[in-house]
């Protein structure tokens, strides 16, 4: 009897052990990259500073958040080490089962706080995540740069909003920027596309009841119908536990709609809307970044085409001057999975805090700067050039100019396509 | 000693207090009824039957599913957690079989040249869904079976993690897309413009009717149908009659699974999508229509299915998705208190 228990707790044990070392795996240290991001030459090194990300960057959302993640490590590893001080990357996974999680978010900002070295820190990805983060990071306080949220209320004030933006800054300061246009201009923007280049007005909306999907849904509504648009109808589905879409799109159909707009991602089930609409509803689906990957095309099946999203950030490939940069990015990174849609923006939110912490570190006199003086360095950004935009930010943390492009999907097998894109100021 | 509780608590609720609750009851389900009738009215009788449609055939997987939960609980009187995995295993195993059986979407195999292929990985999927389910019945189950009640529960719970496991490790966390091979053609109501009664939806009711049929002929005519329900009856007389336990209950386990895995194909089908999890969700509805139908109950449980596959459709149409999970378990809450027995009756043995 003993002996079986004696079996059965080296057992519970060794399962225990392997579930720590999964739980942990966000955790573990530096990944290493192609290109030696985490190479350091301590010898002559008389500080370091640590980059921090926080991404979702397995499961579900790795589709997405690796790609993300790989334009943050390239970017560091340019700048190995700055009047002596090194810096290097040190990447976090916000999943938990595969999607991206507010809690787990939150934790990983803990745990950088709780290394004096991370100075500041690329991410989050998804705006709920962001939501989590934002009041544990202002108390460090650390500087957040985001290449993909979107959700407005994260830095403007509205009367919709739940939180304020002030009540996610315990400090009363802010900590939080991103380059992103805000959904103020995401899902306005669908809108004017499909009324004005689709040349269609009534539209039926649905959404996956996130922070960020509800939010560029409701924005979508507000512009469409302002602008002589008609909303046919309108669901926020519970995406965990929805899978049958089909009377959604068919009360659509009923409605006489001539486009769908999904205020989702294609890790809360955006696309499998799109596969169910076969047979049933055959009319342009058209979406925001979330639904502007791989994963998406696949859950479309073999109803692909008319696809349409907006992309809360420029295409490097229209910009010249980052062609080096786009190749060099390509050469150490080769596989077509490695590049995604917010590559770029991640490596330009990687580039304007080395770039920050390299003036705070000439501000402290070539040692190693403190947190709020890396703030300051970022929020002192100005006109800096990087592959898909020129930057600095407003009192909120948002950037004074962004740029939305479109993308639809084209061929067989499809892949998303770049269309055209257009400027603006906050 | 379940009946027993049941039958005091129907005695009690003939009180006045009953009579209260029966007529709180009726005026919840009267609201309802109302509010949905105003909204039937508005939206016209075509989309109606467009939902209805939907809801038989949402209701037909849920039967299939809610059958395997019934038929063990008759048995064994135990809630075989791990159920909903199996069914989520049929679509991952059908789903694996496809390509194997030339199968994929817009591929050269359509039409009536996609009906043996997809019989046949019907009847595979089936069958490795059942062997696994009798896999668990032996190694997880049987060794409990005269430890006390929640032992056996727990290990169910177990197994169910163990399979989702399995699952995510074999295919990953991803929603997974699952050939859309069904002809898309439907009969059309009302117009081009109007609602279809899809070739699918079609398909997967006659499904699960065909399955259901055989499965209440396969009880009610066979020997060891028969076998099955004298053991539910009374498990120590059935023995002292000569007949096999063991097998009786192995048997149970895997007709349970057939069924199981046949809805994890046609939910795929159906749907177009599948990920390592579902059979949560799933399960737990479907435990919810055997609950509904009178758990231990076969037919019970084909109409609570169809029922709860029902409501399901007329939440999602007429009112919002949000609400469907809500209505869906305030009906297993008003269930186990207005009739813990279900609508059709628990059939339990009497000790």
């Amino acid at each position: 009897m003993q002996k079986r228990w004696l079996s059965m707790t080296a057992v519970l044990t060794a399962i225990a052990l392997v579930a720590a070392a999964c739980g942990g795996g966000g955790t573990s240290g530096t990944t290493s990259t192609p290109s030696g991001a985490a190479a350091t030459t301590a010898a002559t090194a008389v500080g370091e500073v640590i980059i921090a990300s926080d991404l979702p960057t397995s499961g579900a959302d790795a589709s997405s958040g690796l790609p993300t993640q790989n334009g943050a490590a390239f970017a560091i590893a340019q700048t190995k080490s700055y009047k002596g001080i090194t810096i290097t990357f040190k990447p976090f996974d916000d999943t938990v089962n595969g999607v991206h999680d507010p809690q787990k978010g939150a934790q990983n900002v803990q745990q950088m706080l709780s290394d004096p070295k991370v100075i500041a820190m690329v991410g989050p990805f998804n705006s709920n995540v962001a939501r989590a983060e934002i009041p544990i990071a202002n108390q460090g306080p650390l500087a957040m740069m985001s290449p993909a949220n979107t959700n407005e209320c994260l830095t403007q004030t509205f009367p919709y909003c739940d939180p304020q933006p002030a009540a996610l800054r315990p400090t009363g300061k802010n900590n939080y920027f991103r380059i992103a246009a805000p959904d103020t201009v995401q899902g306005p923007a669908m809108a004017d596309y499909i009324i004005k280049t689709l040349k269609l007005t009534k539209v039926a909306v649905f959404s996956d009841n996130e922070t960020f999907g509800k939010g560029v849904a409701d924005n979508f509504v507000k512009r469409l119908t302002a602008t002589g648009g008609v909303l046919t109808n309108r669901s926020d589905f519970d995406w965990k536990t929805t899978n049958d879409f089909k009377p959604f799109i068919n009360a659509a159909k009923a409605a006489g709609a001539q486009a769908i707009y999904a205020g989702a991602t294609s890790a809360t089930k955006a696309c499998i809307v799109r596969s169910q609409m076969q047979g049933i509803l055959d009319v342009p689906f058209t979406g925001p970044d979330g639904i502007g990957d791989d994963q998406c095309l696949k859950d479309s099946g073999s109803n692909t085409a008319n696809m349409y999203f907006t992309n809360a950030a420029g295409d490097a490939a229209q910009n010249p001057d980052a062609a080096s940069i786009v190749a060099a990015f390509k050469q150490a990174y080769p596989k077509a999975s490695d590049l995604g849609a917010y590559t770029f923006p991640a490596y330009d939110c990687a580039f304007i805090l080395v770039d920050a912490i390299k003036r705070a570190i000439d501000a402290a006199g070539g040692k190693v700067p403190t947190r709020q003086q890396v703030i300051d360095a970022v929020q002192a950004t100005s006109g800096l050039k990087g592959t898909v935009g020129t930057y600095a930010f407003d009192a909120n943390g948002d950037p004074k100019s962004a740029t939305m492009a479109f993308w639809a999907s084209k061929g067989t097998p499809a892949v998303w396509t770049f269309q055209s894109q257009f400027s603006v100021g906050q | 000693m379940v009946s027993s509780v049941a039958n005091a608590r129907t005695r009690l609720l003939a009180g006045s207090r009953g009579k209260l609750l029966n007529a709180t009851l009726f005026l919840i389900i009267a609201i309802a009824v109302i509010i949905l009738a105003t909204k039937v009215a508005t939206l016209g009788p075509a989309y109606f039957v467009q939902i209805l449609v939907y809801g038989l055939a949402n209701g037909s997987i849920f039967a299939l599913i809610a059958l395997g939960y019934t038929m063990v609980y008759g048995i064994v009187e135990l809630i075989n957690f791990a159920h909903g995995d199996v069914f989520t295993l049929g679509g991952f195993i059908s789903l694996w079989l496809l390509p194997t059986f030339g199968v994929t979407e817009g591929g050269s195999v359509s039409g009536a040249g996609l009906i043996l292929p997809l019989l046949a990985i019907l009847v595979i999927s089936m069958v490795a869904c059942a062997v696994v389910n009798v896999t668990i019945e032996r190694v997880a189950y049987r060794p409990l079976r005269h430890a006390p009640r929640l032992t056996p529960l727990i290990t169910a719970v177990g197994m169910s993690f163990v399979l989702e496991g399995v699952m995510y490790l074999w295919r990953g966390p991803f929603n997974l897309h699952y050939p859309n091979v069904l002809p898309t053609a439907g009969i059309e109501l009302g117009g081009a413009n109007g609602p279809a009664i899809g070739f699918k939806d079609l398909a997967v009711i006659a499904i699960a009717i065909v399955l259901m049929v055989a499965l209440s002929l396969f009880v009610e005519r066979t020997k060891l149908g028969k076998a099955m329900r004298a053991t539910a009856q009374d498990r120590d007389a059935a023995q002292l009659m000569g007949i096999d336990i063991n097998r009786t209950i192995a048997a149970t386990f895997f007709i349970g699974a057939l069924l199981a895995g046949a809805g994890g194909m046609i939910f795929g089908l159906y749907y177009n999508t599948i990920t390592f999890d579902q059979g949560f969700t799933a399960g737990l509805v479907a435990f919810t229509a055997a609950v509904f139908g009178g758990i231990g109950n076969i037919q019970g449980a084909a109409l609570g299915g169809l029922v709860i596959g029902m409501i399901q459709s007329l939440s999602d149409g007429y009112f919002d998705t949000a609400w469907t999970q809500v209505l869906i378990f305030a009906i297993l809450v008003l269930v186990l208190v207005f009739r813990p027995t279900g609508i059709l009756g628990m059939r339990v043995p009497e000790k």
